[in-house]
């Protein structure tokens, strides 16, 4: 049944066109009172430092599994959770700094077969404190270089106070053409990307990854 | 152009359509909503806020939102009214002690102005269960014949085997299809 339920279009779509957005450089945006969906959408490029610093996360947005499966063989190719209940600041040594940007970066390791699949499953699960979130906003940033390769925007809408949540998105990975492909994997962490997420149209957290494609190839894969 | 006519014409460009499930809790909304996007549906925890799936079917962006239905998050359901296409109202054919309560929530969500005109869909689940009613029954305990403001389908499931679910969800886009994205 499910094969067959999930009979999706098979058509690949190309890289996402060059917008004629009016650019805005990271600077720019830092002089702001707060950044808005729009300001992150004019940027040309991906960012260099946080836009936003991890205290303005005052709703105690919570990301505690993401996890990574391919449509086509049903495997997981990637999970990280958090094991539950799990408190950095009771697992820290006295004397030890605590890096406050730490658990904001993410480094990927993904084998070279990644960059040719189809239809991959994306899960995030997240944990809202106890104010209700009213208009909670992802958009997502992939950057090879300075050449954007996806972009995702996606509107949660509210969130209920205490809840904890999942989104899983399943969609088509563009077709890259080979000699970018190529010139992905010789460069590993040249492919990075921008995670930026709005309360009421206002930055309240942003999160950063860099890949690379040197994982040997799984069998599944 | 009305307004409503320039609404339709920006959804007929996307083919966007968003689904709400809702039912009580322990209905199997998650497992439904699970099952149809190929996941293991083997452990399923009660839901305590919301799951989103969004997928590509048969041409159309597909949106669904799962909300808990434990009665402490029922009067959380109203924040996702807005914009949606399609209600799945999920029921457990074997609880028969809740049909009174299953019957109430489901009649007072169809007075809901933000859910006029939506396609309906009753998947009467858990039917691999022996002591499941059948969706006649069901049809019968939650007065469907009485909804005349929904296009309304009632089918008997089982969330569990798959039975039907495609059925439903292809009655539901052509439902909502022939409502929104008909060419004039």
């Amino acid at each position: 049944m499910t094969q067959e339920a999930i009979a999706r279009t098979r058509s690949r779509r190309g890289l996402p066109q060059p917008h004629s957005r009016p650019t805005v450089t990271e600077e720019e945006l830092r002089l702001k009172d707060y950044i808005t969906p729009e300001d992150v959408m004019n940027l040309s490029c991906i960012t260099k430092d946080y836009l936003c610093s991890h205290d303005a996360n005052v709703y105690d947005i919570d990301f505690i599994r993401f996890k990574i499966r391919d449509m086509d063989s049903g495997v997981t190719l990637f999970e990280v959770a958090k094991p539950a209940g799990y408190d950095p600041k009771q697992h820290h040594t006295p004397g030890e700094v605590i890096d406050p940007d730490a658990g904001r970066f993410v480094r990927y390791h993904f084998s070279q077969g990644f960059l040719k699949l189809q239809s991959v499953g994306a899960t995030v699960e997240f944990t809202v404190g106890d104010k209700p979130l009213t208009h909670f906003r992802m958009i997502e940033r992939h950057f090879f270089r300075d050449q954007e390769l996806k972009c995702f925007d996606f509107e949660f809408g509210f969130c209920i106070p205490n809840s904890k949540n999942s989104v899983e998105h399943i969609y088509e990975f563009p077709e890259l053409p080979s000699d970018l492909m190529k010139e992905m994997v010789e460069n590993p962490f040249e492919t990075r990307s921008d995670s930026f997420y709005f309360v009421d149209n206002k930055l309240i957290m942003h999160n950063k990854a860099d890949y690379a494609y040197d994982e040997p190839d799984v069998a599944a894969l | 152009m009305g307004l409503m006519k320039i609404l339709k014409k920006l959804k007929q460009n996307e083919k966007e359509v968003r689904i709400l499930l809702l039912g009580l809790d322990n209905a199997g909304k998650t497992t439904i909503m699970s099952k149809f996007c190929g996941k293991d549906v083997s452990i399923i925890a009660p839901t305590l806020g919301f799951n989103i799936e969004t997928l590509e079917f048969r041409g159309y962006k597909l949106t669904f939102w799962d909300v808990g239905g434990q009665r402490s998050l029922r009067s959380f359901w109203r924040n996702y009214f807005e914009n949606t296409d399609a209600l799945i109202w999920v029921v457990d054919s074997a609880d028969r002690m809740r049909m009174e309560d299953c019957r109430k929530e489901l009649h007072s969500l169809l007075l809901e102005e933000r859910l006029a005109g939506a396609t309906l869909v009753i998947f009467a689940n858990k039917q691999d269960l022996p002591s499941a009613a059948t969706s006649a029954q069901i049809a019968e305990v939650l007065q469907l014949m009485d909804i005349k403001t929904h296009n309304w389908l009632i089918l008997p499931c089982s969330a569990m085997s798959g039975d039907n679910l495609l059925k439903g969800m292809e009655w539901l886009i052509g439902d909502v299809s022939s409502r929104i994205f008909t060419t004039e």
